[in-house]
C-alpha cells in the first residue's frame, strides 16, 4: 500500500522529495491520477505506508503541507483525511 | 581578440557551461509536462540550479528564486507589480533603460535622486530626501558606464525605514560583488544569469521577497483547469517553457563562482581595472571617469579620447583586436547625469578570465590611437 500526496506543482513535490529523502525516507514524484487532480494535471509524492505519518508530520512542519492525501491499495485510490 | 566588454555579455566561460548546456540538449527535456525520465532530469537541473542560487544569494527559500528570460524582464515584473500609473517612483541618476523605460511606459512619477557620479554619500543624502510619499524604489548595485558601486546596503536601509519597497538591478554585481539578499532587505533583486554570473545568455533571475504579479500568462504544468496563474511562487512568474539548456549552463557556471569565491573574482577585477587606470593616467588625451583609489569602482571603466568620438575609438580598437563598446551604453540618464551625454564614452570592462598582459595590450593600443 501507498499513499500519494498530492503537492501544488512540480516544484514543491521536488522540494517535498528531496527533503524526505534527506530524512531517510524514499519518496517517488509522479504525475497524478487524474481522479485526484481536480484542477487538471498535478504532481503527487508515493510514499510507503510505513512511512505516511511520520512523513505528514515533517512536512507539515515545514511548510511543505500536501494538498490532499490518497490511499493507493490494490489499484484503487481513496482520499484520506491528512 | 581581447574580449572587454563583459558588461554587455560574458564570452569567456567556465567550460563547464558549455558541457552543461550540451549535456541538457541531450539528454534533458521539458520539466513540469512528463514524468518520465528526461522529464524528471530536466526537473532535477532546474531544482538545483534554484537551490544553489539560493545559496549564492543568501535567499531562505529556493522557491524566491525565479527564472527569467535576462533582467530586463525580471525588472519589469518587479516594477509592474509594485507601481502603477501616477506612483512616485525614486531612482538613482545611473539606472539603465530596463528600468527607466517600463517606468515610463507605466507613467510613474520618476523622481530621480541625483548626486554626483563617485559621491556615495550625496548619493544617500539624494535618496533620503526623495523617498517621502515613493511607493517604490529602484537602485542599481552598480552603474554600466561608469563602474560606479552605489551605496546599496545605506539605501536598502533608508527603504526600509521609510517603508517603501526597494527593486535592485544587480546586473553589473551579481557574481562579482556580494550579495545578501536577506540582509538587503530589499523586495526585489534583478539579475542576467550571462554578465557576471558566467552563464548563457536567455537566462536572467528575479529574487521576491513576497509573491509578484504576473507579467506573463500561460502554462504553468499543473492544475491546467484553472483560469488564473497560480498564487505561489515560482510558478506565478514563470509561464512556458523553461530555457533548461541555459539554466543548465547558469548551475554549473554558478557551481564555478561557488568554488571561487565572489571575493578572488572581486579582487582579480579590481586589479585590472587598477593597473588599466594606472596605464592611462599619464596620458593627457584621454579623459578617465574613475573613482579617488578605486575603492567605489567595480572592473569596469569608461573614458572619452580627447578628438576622437567614441564610435571611432572602438571601431579602431576592433579593428586592433580590442573588443569594447562605445556610447551611450542604453543609459542616457547615467550620461545625463555625469555630463556625458552629448558625446558618451567607451567602455573597458573586465571578466575572470582577463589577464595582466591582455590589459597591457589594449592600454598600448589605446595609448597609440590617441596620440
Amino acid at each position: 500500500m501507498f499513499y500519494l500526496l498530492l503537492c501544488r506543482s512540480l516544484t514543491y513535490a521536488q522540494r517535498s522529495a528531496r527533503f524526505l529523502e534527506r530524512k531517510g525516507m524514499t519518496a517517488i514524484v509522479i504525475k497524478a491520477p487524474p481522479a485526484a487532480a481536480a484542477n487538471g494535471c498535478a504532481y503527487a509524492l508515493r510514499i510507503a505506508a510505513r512511512h505516511y505519518p511520520y512523513a505528514l508530520e515533517l512536512l507539515q512542519n515545514s511548510g511543505l503541507s500536501p494538498m490532499r492525501v490518497f490511499a493507493l491499495e490494490n489499484g484503487e485510490l481513496r482520499e484520506v483525511s491528512p | 581578440m581581447i574580449y572587454l566588454d563583459s558588461a554587455a555579455t560574458s564570452f569567456q566561460k567556465p567550460p563547464v557551461v558549455a558541457a552543461a548546456m550540451q549535456d541538457a540538449m541531450r539528454r534533458m527535456s521539458s520539466p513540469g509536462r512528463g514524468a518520465y525520465s528526461s522529464a524528471m532530469r530536466a526537473a532535477d537541473t532546474v531544482l538545483d540550479c534554484r537551490e544553489n542560487l539560493a545559496d549564492f544569494f543568501h535567499v531562505p527559500d529556493a522557491g524566491q528564486i525565479v527564472f527569467t528570460g535576462n533582467a530586463t524582464h525580471a525588472l519589469n515584473i518587479a516594477i509592474r507589480s509594485l507601481l502603477k500609473e501616477g506612483d512616485k517612483v525614486v531612482i538613482s541618476g545611473y539606472e539603465h533603460n530596463a528600468v527607466t523605460r517600463p517606468l515610463h511606459a507605466l507613467g510613474a512619477r520618476i523622481h530621480v535622486a541625483r548626486a554626483p557620479l563617485f559621491s556615495p554619500e550625496a548619493q544617500v543624502e539624494a535618496f533620503r530626501q526623495a523617498l517621502p510619499g515613493a511607493r517604490a524604489a529602484v537602485c542599481c548595485h552598480v552603474s554600466n558606464v561608469f563602474g560606479y558601486i552605489l551605496p546599496l546596503e545605506e539605501i536598502a536601509a533608508l527603504c526600509r525605514s521609510a517603508s517603501v519597497p526597494l527593486i535592485v538591478d544587480a546586473s553589473q554585481s551579481a557574481g562579482i560583488l556580494s550579495l545578501d539578499f536577506e540582509r538587503l532587505g530589499a523586495d526585489f533583486l534583478a539579475a542576467p544569469g550571462h554578465k557576471g554570473l558566467l552563464g548563457p545568455q536567455g537566462t536572467g533571475i528575479l529574487l521576491c521577497r513576497d509573491s509578484a504579479l504576473p507579467l506573463i500568462y500561460g502554462g504553468t504544468g499543473t492544475e491546467s483547469r484553472r483560469k488564473e496563474m497560480p498564487d505561489f511562487l515560482p510558478e506565478r512568474l514563470e509561464a512556458g517553457t523553461q530555457n533548461v539548456p541555459g539554466i543548465a549552463g547558469l548551475l554549473a557556471a554558478v557551481r564555478w563562482l561557488q568554488r571561487q569565491g565572489t571575493q578572488h573574482i572581486r579582487r582579480h577585477e579590481e586589479m585590472l581595472m587598477q593597473q588599466f587606470c594606472a596605464d592611462m593616467a599619464e596620458n593627457r588625451q584621454v579623459d578617465l571617469f574613475t573613482c579617488r583609489g578605486n575603492k567605489c569602482q567595480s572592473g569596469l571603466v569608461s573614458l572619452q579620447v580627447r578628438g576622437l568620438d567614441g564610435e571611432t575609438v572602438a571601431r579602431r580598437l576592433g579593428e586592433r583586436g580590442i573588443a569594447v563598446r562605445a556610447g551611450l551604453h542604453c543609459a542616457p540618464l547615467a550620461h545625463e547625469n555625469a555630463g556625458t551625454l552629448e558625446q558618451g564614452t567607451v567602455r573597458f570592462s573586465f571578466s575572470p578570465f582577463n589577464t595582466q598582459k591582455e590589459i597591457r595590450r589594449a592600454t598600448a593600443i589605446l595609448t597609440d590611437l590617441a596620440r
